[in-house]
């Protein structure tokens, strides 16, 4: 056993300034001791034993990509769901194509009621009706009298199911009928209705079998990325001990080649008998618990408004298209208490928001926040960015703000939205960036997985050219530059998590965490970024192929 | 067969009442459950609370307190919504013996009718009453800001009753000039509380569900007053639809049984509620009774006894 493997490449992207690129990389005990060529670390490798790795020598070594923003125990609950969205999906273990029709969709759920075993439920992850139109009870019926079908909304909006999941749910039809947002005919369930179908559910989604086997597909999933750290973005959405449990059986393994933040939910107490103060003192103490790979640190999450896939965001004037209202998570009065509270225990805020005015309440909130107790280098992140106007850029710039944005709104929703939601001068400018970096707002990209596929690289891709799934160029002074775009999978991402000093780079002292890619992204240009062949990763200094 | 008047049918069962108590931060949503929490009204209530924390039983009345739920000596209990509102509901309505009445108490950003949906179709639960709560104080202001002035606008809309709150600091044209502002934007009754607390048979249902319990008449109280209605003979259900379509908004609540004759000519019994301009007429497995029984709640001065009757026949 020797003390120091040097990984050599064709080259070494390094995502750090004072030398952009190097030959070699260095590594002892997982974490580099020097990044440059066999030449300029000799006396690292004239001090100690050490063995050259060539592995890569037609490959790049880039510094592992970040995801500081997804949803492992979403994605456990879906992954066993068969996907049929208005996107292509490209999962280790199935090559998705697009469902973009109303015939489109029913012909898949054709195709997978054939494809089950008689009588296994269908879930159909996916339906969003500016695409697919209306399915119902009659159409599901039609495809099957005996199988439970069950089409799931994109962003989680509203379900619909046929027949014979109404018998496998046992649900009482003479409740479900007088309920205003169950509508039995149309076999849907939308809104607080949700609940009443989730209660027959829950037992089977949320089981520790299938929900465990949800977790390691997205195992393969994050792999596949290219990503070795990700952060959940709200554990505890679903039940937090229930959760936790989950994670450390399924990714606290050492053939799980990355690492995950976590960030609790952080919208309010647990239990209605726990005061505020018990629940800062909860938050606090959850890094208590860090294993090697899972661990909390000084990030919570918080809520502004709705979903933007749901189409509740909360949008300044003129609203959306057709007068509909978004929603609050919860009391603008609370959210800024809320706030308050973690801001002043020094924590850093994530706050989730999708429309204007929910960027408006956290800006506002960080204002006052600033007024009353100045922070420097709070790293206060603005989460999704969907709509925003290039003056609250400008204001989260004065703030000391900075952004983790969902980019893939751009390129699934842009012109959906243009023509159904809000028109297309906002549609086109969602998720903005080009501002933020001439703000020097620094931003991260995430995937928000479940919501976009968790490919750094695709999403790096819609950055730097805001090409929608139509083909169209959405407001390209809001692209990112190719810089801008690779630091917001790397050292940016790394920045909006607090971990700048260990990951998102490479330089001594670092994890020896590399994604290892057939061509270098600054060679390829922007219009190649998502089509680089990834050939796996190095997790603290250990290769896993892909 | 039902009718309600928004039209939905439904089959008689044991239902549990729920009502819906909405409203931004600051209405008073809290003050009220816990005045309904200690008021004698003997019914078995089960309160389901966002948080406990803001919740001040009498340490008197409280039995026992474990983890999520306080059982006061009265009968009732206090629940706070864990993880969802169907959860909590579930647990409640397994509880021996089962409450007689449930109340929720909605987030401040919920829209109260979204809430409602819980009580008129989760099963077990019909809805009784939509309450919503308003600041008077605060309500205009809240109603321009940026964040909360579209929602508190509709919340205004969505109750059964609105209940204006925190009048009694307020000078008397202040008051009046609120009144106005809300009667203006919502069609639904307001009730100007003030310093006094509301009656509990106002956003309660209680004892009017059997003909063994006929609803009774208030004491005497200083914002409502009722009468008990007494037709003759069985009723047709036109008249009594068409009284319950068209009774002023003043007359807050109606309950009570009475016996309606088909075309037919056979009798039977109905369970009549009326909560704001929301009304239902339900059939009832009780015998058909001898004489149709009514209590109107009004507001004090409202509540024409003789015209109602006459409306009725």
């Amino acid at each position: 056993m020797t003390d120091i493997t040097v990984f050599t490449a064709r080259k070494v992207r390094t995502m750090e300034a004072s030398m952009p690129t190097a030959e070699a990389v260095a590594v002892r005990d997982g974490q580099i001791v020097e990044v440059g060529t066999l030449d300029s670390m000799r006396p690292w490798l004239d001090n100690y034993d050490h063995e050259i790795d060539d592995t890569f020598r037609d490959h790049v070594i880039m510094p592992g990509f970040i995801d500081p923003h997804l949803h492992p125990s979403m994605a456990a609950i879906l992954l066993p769901m068969h996907f049929t969205t208005a996107v292509e999906w490209d999962l280790p273990w199935d090559d998705i194509g697009k469902v973009e029709t109303r015939i489109e969709f029913l012909e898949r759920l054709i195709d997978l009621d054939r494809e089950l075993e008689p009588g296994e439920p269908l879930f159909a992850y996916g339906h969003h009706p500016i695409w697919h139109g209306d399915i119902d009870r009659t159409a599901l019926n039609e495809i099957s009298s005996t199988r439970p079908m069950i089409v799931w909304h994109r962003g989680y909006h509203s379900l619909i199911v046929n027949d014979a999941c109404f018998e496998w749910m046992g649900l009482d039809l003479d409740a479900a009928r007088r309920h205003p947002q169950v509508d039995v005919d149309r076999g849907a369930f939308f809104e607080n209705g949700l609940s009443v179908a989730y209660r027959h559910m829950k037992s089977l989604i949320l089981g520790t079998e299938r929900f465990r086997g949800g977790l390691d597909r997205m195992r393969q999933v994050i792999h596949h990325g290219g990503q070795t750290t990700i952060c959940d973005a709200a554990l505890g959405m679903y039940g937090f001990e229930d959760e936790w449990d989950h994670l450390v059986a399924v990714m606290e393994r050492p053939d799980t080649p990355f690492r995950m933040q976590l960030m609790p939910f952080a919208m309010g107490p647990a239990s209605g008998s726990e005061t505020d103060d018990e629940l800062l003192a909860r938050i606090l103490d959850y890094p208590n618990r860090n294993t090697h790979r899972l661990r909390f640190s000084d990030h919570v999450k918080m809520f502004a408004d709705g979903g933007f896939f749901a189409e509740l965001a909360m949008l300044k004037p003129p609203g959306h298209l057709d007068g509909r209202h978004g929603e609050w998570m919860t009391p603008p009065e609370r959210f800024e208490q809320l706030a308050r509270l973690y801001w002043n225990a020094g924590l850093q805020i994530h706050v989730h928001c999708s429309g204007d005015l929910g960027v408006e309440l956290a800006l506002s909130t960080l204002a006052k926040l600033q007024d009353e107790r100045p922070r420097f280098d709070h790293r206060f992140t603005f989460e999704h960015f969907g709509v925003s106007s290039a003056q609250q850029v400008d204001r989260i710039a004065a703030l000391g703000g900075i952004a983790s944005v969902q980019v893939y709104y751009v390129y699934e929703l842009s012109r959906a939205f243009a023509d159904r939601t809000m028109g297309y001068e906002r549609a086109s400018q969602m998720s903005r960036l080009g501002s933020l970096e001439r703000a020097g707002v620094r931003f991260a990209v995430h995937s928000d997985f479940t919501m976009a596929p968790a490919k750094p690289l695709n999403n790096a891709w819609i950055a730097a050219n805001r090409i929608n799934e139509s083909g169209e160029v959405m407001c390209p002074n809001e692209r990112a530059s190719l810089d801008a775009a690779i630091k917001a999978i790397t050292s940016n991402a790394a920045f909006v998590l607090g971990l700048e000093d260990e990951i998102g780079s490479l330089r001594w002292g670092k994890q020896a965490d590399f994604t290892i890619l057939e061509a270098d992204p600054y060679d390829v240009g922007i219009d190649g970024l998502r089509d680089i062949p990834i050939w796996g990763t190095v997790f603290e200094g250990q290769k896993f192929q892909i | 067969m039902t009718a309600t008047s928004d039209g939905a049918t439904s089959k008689p069962a044991a239902l549990v009442p729920v009502t819906i108590i909405g409203g931004y931060l600051g209405a008073g949503k809290t003050t009220l459950i816990n005045a309904l929490l200690a008021a004698d009204h003997g019914r078995r209530l089960a309160v389901l609370v966002n948080d406990f924390g803001a919740v001040n039983i009498d340490v008197e009345l409280i039995e026992r307190h474990d983890g999520e739920t306080i059982s006061l000596t009265n009968g009732c209990i206090c629940c706070s919504i864990a993880d969802s509102l169907g959860e909590s509901l579930d647990q409640v309505l397994t509880l021996e013996p089962r409450p007689d009445q449930i109340v929720i108490e909605a987030s401040g950003v919920a829209d109260p009718a979204a809430i409602a949906g819980y009580g008129q179709g989760w099963p077990g639960c019909r809805l009784d009453a939509v309450v919503v709560l308003v600041d008077a104080e605060a309500i205009r202001r809240q109603a321009r800001d940026q964040f909360v002035g579209e929602l508190v606008t509709r919340q205004l809309t969505r109750g059964d009753l609105v209940l204006l709150t925190k009048t009694d600091l307020m000078p008397e044209g202040a008051v009046r000039a609120v009144v106005d502002w809300v009667g203006a934007a919502t069609s639904s009754p307001v009730v100007v509380l003030g310093e006094a607390m509301i009656e509990a048979a106002v956003v309660l249902d209680i004892k009017a569900t059997s003909a063994e319990s006929a609803a009774a008449p208030l004491a005497a109280h200083e914002l409502f007053e009722s009468a008990v209605l007494e037709p003759e003979g069985p009723l047709l259900r036109s008249s009594i639809e068409n009284a319950l379509e068209t009774w002023p908004k003043e007359i807050v609540r109606v309950k009570g049984v009475v016996s309606i004759v088909d075309a037919a000519g056979a009798v039977e019994s109905h369970v009549v509620h009326r909560v704001g301009l929301r009304w239902s007429i339900e059939a009832t497995q009780v015998a058909p009774v001898e004489r149709s029984h009514l209590v109107a709640i009004g507001l004090i001065g409202a509540v024409d006894a003789a015209e109602l009757l006459r409306s009725l026949t």
